[in-house]
């Protein structure tokens, strides 16, 4: 549904008010006229009158029907000149103002603007009676505008631009109010200046939508800068004939000083509390950016001239409007830029880089302009500022990977289009920016913005006028504002081009610290194999030369012992003897220290196991070795699993070996294998009633070389329940003791189940 | 016994000969041991070149050969035993300090007949030196064609 403009005086000459065909009124060719003047259309070439005006008679004295007469025998000699000099220039197509005639009126005389312009073939001739005291020309007023135009030099923002121009204007024309309107992109309007006396309430901030200045009239006001309404309850004066005899068609008043508007447009002024109205369109490159709009509580005319020096304020606003946005634009860029430095630099001092965006969030919303961001990567999101909750967030990540993951930045002022679901979320997220800072992980920066309607607050207070005006009000700016925000409604304001270049520059910077990052990891990994290699390289070689003495003592000295034993005292005997012994222990030694290397190193080999076999296996060779000692074996059921089965039986050898070597003085010796399922795991056992260990040690059990007993009580080189755990862990497990002097020793391994 | 073929050690370290050569005198072995100091040597043994060109002695009954060895190392010597016609019959032992899997995977692709690891205690050295010895010296006495990929000693 369209309703007619606050601000767009121009509509239909049809008194109906049927609202939803105003885009396609014809407002150009309204057949009436403003009851100012005299209207006529001559014909070139002969310049003979084709339609008047009613009353334009009256005006000219003429003393028959003007229809059909020459334009020399109507008009006085100096204006048949000018518009002789209008129809012969022919490349200007503008209006011109032929000067001031007076007529005689009532015994005396009244002055009139003469005014000419050529539309569609024809020649418009109008005469507008002027206003009492009026400016004689526009030199006049020059100072005035000389006076704005100096103003202009100590300006740098629209906005000020805006300001001063909506003063100047009022000024001028000493109307109650004067608005500065900008359009949107999409022709939406907000009043972004204002200047006014208490005559009328202020509109500063009010929103219009589009359909309140259809297409039409917003090319009008393309064409024709600059237009007025004296009073709201003007009576229009026809022009007669209606239709062009030769062309049969209304003649076009698009540029006509007098033009008659749209019914429904007088009674949305009467509504409004305003009589008069004036408007200046604002153009920037061609395109209607704007309007300066006037209004004045009672009936008023404002002169000529005094519109002229208004319009010429609107092409000097109009001219700088461009420079100014270039300018404001490249400052918003610049501190944009500086925000965004200083983010990177947060993030450079932090040691996960994004915790310097999180840390600074102020800047980081500062950047988009936004009022809430989320920090996503690796699956895990931090949340800054005004947010959706924590699982919708999470909901829009899963959207956006799933939809825009290859897109560096993702932008929208209606999320609720691009995910229906996600309306609820319309306080907080109804403007999305996005940048996606990964391609391996869903990782993004994430900025929201509010519904629009939320931001927008509106000084004035229309609905205190509707309460006075009769019931059943249609036309009104509180209806615009409702109209606007249906039209805005789910909308959050756009995405400014500098907004989404400070989004795309962070982008790049974050992706090339990642990439920095990927890089640096991938150096480390590479210096990580070659000190691997190193180590593998010191390790062969520690096998091969290292035990090489220790055979070297125990040889030597065991061929001493039996070649020459008998030349040595009992004494010395012994000695040979504890060197073998300590070259042997040391030999062993360094074994277990390599088969410890080698079992961080070899591959493993994953295949089904039964561990009832297994460990009975361990058990019946460890059985062989033990002797006359009495144990009592508790071999429980042992859930299967998958792992590489020496490295497996090892586990179970140490672990057994261990509780055999530990119970030597207990008769009998109880040795317990068993296992329970829990929580996805297997829990594998081997209690013992041993002598156990002290639990404040128990973190030491499984270091490498660690012995919670002397060496003199029991053997070992304290590597077993290193590799133990070591194996375990490489299967995924984990391992742990329990025990207690005295009490025996508890060793249990978990290994994750599901998986046999 | 005059025919019986000479054992080759390969051995560079001079402690280990000696060592190796005590272990094989007290299996009273009646082969001639001849040692060799690195791995050229050993491959001009078997070649009957260099210093050996002119060897009275016959091919070797068995090679015990270090791993680790100057200028032509272990497996390579291996490598190229195997790999020669005429060669390819006679059985090596690997004697080696190594518990490298690496080391034992390697050997028995190349061929080797088996692959020991010298343990730390001397007994233990003597009796693998002795079963080794018997074994390969004595009883093996045939081309050993049946014997490559035949089961580790140790």
């Amino acid at each position: 549904m369209n309703q007619p403009a606050l601000l767009s005086e121009p509509d239909s000459g049809s008194s109906s008010l049927d609202l939803s065909t105003c885009d396609r009124e014809p407002i150009h060719v309204p057949g009436n006229i403003q009851p100012y003047g005299a209207l006529l259309v001559l014909e070139p070439g002969t310049l003979r009158v084709l339609q008047v005006a009613n009353g334009t008679e009256a005006i000219l004295r003429s003393e028959g029907g003007l229809t059909g007469a020459a334009l020399a025998d109507v008009v006085p000699a100096s204006v048949f000149a000018a518009v002789e000099q209008v129809e012969a220039a022919t490349l200007a197509p503008g209006v011109s103002h032929l000067g001031t005639v007076r007529f005689g009126h009532d015994g005396g005389w009244r002055s009139y603007h003469a005014i000419a312009h050529r539309s569609a073939g024809r020649i418009v001739l109008e005469f507008e009676e002027t206003v009492a005291d009026e400016p004689g020309s526009f030199e006049d007023l020059y100072p005035h505008v000389r006076e704005f135009l100096d103003s202009l030099q100590s300006v740098s923002s629209v906005q000020e631009l805006a300001n001063m121009a909506a003063r100047e204007v009022r000024r001028i024309t000493g109307l109650d109010r004067a608005l500065v309107y900008r359009f949107d992109e999409d022709w939406n309007g907000t009043v972004i200046a204002e200047d006014r006396s208490e005559a009328l309430p202020s509109y500063l901030d009010l929103r219009f939508p589009a359909s309140d200045i259809p297409a039409q009239a917003r090319e009008l006001y393309r064409l024709n800068r600059l237009r007025l309404i004296a009073d709201a309850d003007y009576t229009p004066v026809p022009i007669e004939p209606t239709l062009d005899p030769a062309t049969n068609a209304p003649v076009d008043l698009s540029l006509s000083v007098l033009r008659s508007v749209s019914p429904v447009h007088l009674e949305y002024m009467r509504n409004m509390g305003t009589h008069a109205s004036m408007s200046i369109s604002l153009l920037r490159e061609g395109r209607l950016w704007g309007l300066i709009s006037c209004h004045n509580a009672a009936p008023r005319r404002v002169p000529y001239h005094v519109r002229t020096a208004c319009d010429f304020i609107g092409q000097i606003l109009s001219l700088q409007l461009g420079a100014k946005e270039h300018a404001t634009m490249a400052e918003q860029r610049h501190a944009r830029r500086t925000i965004g430095a200083r983010l990177l630099g947060h993030m450079a001092a932090e040691d996960h880089f994004l915790d310097g965006l999180i840390k600074h969030g102020d800047d980081l919303l500062a950047l988009t302009n936004a009022a809430g961001a989320a920090v996503v990567f690796g699956g895990s999101s931090a949340l800054l500022g005004e947010t959706p909750p924590p699982a919708e967030v999470d909901r829009i990540v899963a959207w956006l990977s799933a939809h825009h993951h290859d897109k560096d930045v993702f932008a929208t002022d209606n999320l609720a289009v691009a995910m229906p679901w996600a309306e609820p979320l319309k306080d907080h997220a109804s403007g999305l920016l996005a940048i996606a800072i990964s391609q391996v992980h869903d990782s993004f920066v994430i900025w929201f913005r509010p519904e629009v309607v939320r931001t927008v607050s509106w000084g004035g207070d229309p609905r205190k006028r509707a309460e006075v005006e009769p019931d059943g009000l249609r036309l009104h700016p509180r209806k615009s504002f409702e109209v606007w925000k249906e039209t805005v409604s789910l909308r959050s304001s756009p995405w400014h081009p500098t907004e989404l270049d400070a989004a795309a520059e962070l982008r790049i910077a974050i992706v090339d610290i990642v990439l920095r990052r990927a890089e640096e990891l991938a150096a480390l990994s590479e210096r990580l194999v070659s000190i691997n290699k190193e180590l593998e390289a010191f390790s062969y070689s520690v096998s091969h030369d290292l035990r090489a003495p220790f055979r070297h003592i125990v040889g030597y000295s065991q061929l001493l012992k039996t070649n020459e034993g008998t030349a040595l005292s009992e004494r010395g005997r012994r000695y040979v003897d504890t060197i073998i012994e300590s070259a042997i222990s040391a030999g062993t030694l360094v074994d277990n220290l390599l088969s410890y290397s080698q079992m961080g190193r070899a591959t493993l080999v994953p295949v089904p196991l039964d561990m009832d076999t297994l460990t009975a296996e361990v058990i019946r060779k460890l059985d062989m070795e033990v002797g006359e000692r009495s144990i009592d074996w508790r071999i429980g059921e042992l859930a299967p699993t998958r792992g590489d089965p020496v490295m497996l039986r090892l586990v179970f050898q140490n672990l057994l070996a261990n509780a055999i070597k530990f119970t030597r003085d207990r008769d009998p010796a109880v040795i317990e294998v068993g296992c329970r399922p829990k929580g996805g795991e297997n829990i594998y056992f081997v209690r013992d009633n041993g002598v156990g260990f002290d639990e404040a040690y128990v973190s030491k059990l499984f270091g490498v070389f660690q012995r919670l007993h002397r060496v003199e009580d029991f053997e070992g080189t304290g590597i077993g329940l290193a590799n133990v755990r070591r194996i375990v862990e490489r299967h995924g497990g984990r391992v742990w003791a329990e025990g207690q002097v005295d009490g025996g020793a508890t060793i249990s391994f978990a290994l994750p189940s599901g998986t046999e | 016994m005059a025919d019986l073929k000479p054992i080759l050690l390969v051995e560079d370290s001079p402690k280990d000969v000696e060592l190796t050569l005590a272990a094989l005198e007290r299996c009273q072995l009646a082969n001639t041991v001849i040692v060799a100091r690195d791995g050229a040597e050993a491959l001009d043994y078997l070649h009957a070149r260099g210093k050996f060109k002119d060897r009275k002695t016959s091919e070797p009954a068995v090679v015990l050969l270090d791993l680790k060895l100057p200028k032509v190392d272990g497996l390579e010597v291996l490598e190229q035993i195997k790999n020669d016609a005429g060669l390819r019959h006679t059985p090596v032992v690997m004697l080696t300090s190594s518990r490298e899997e690496r080391d034992l995977v390697r050997s028995y692709q190349l061929g080797v007949n088996a692959f020991v690891v010298k343990p730390v205690g001397f007994e233990q050295f003597f009796e693998a030196i002795q079963d080794l010895g018997i074994f390969w010296a004595v009883l093996n006495e045939p081309p050993p064609r049946s014997a490559l990929g035949s089961e580790p000693v140790a």
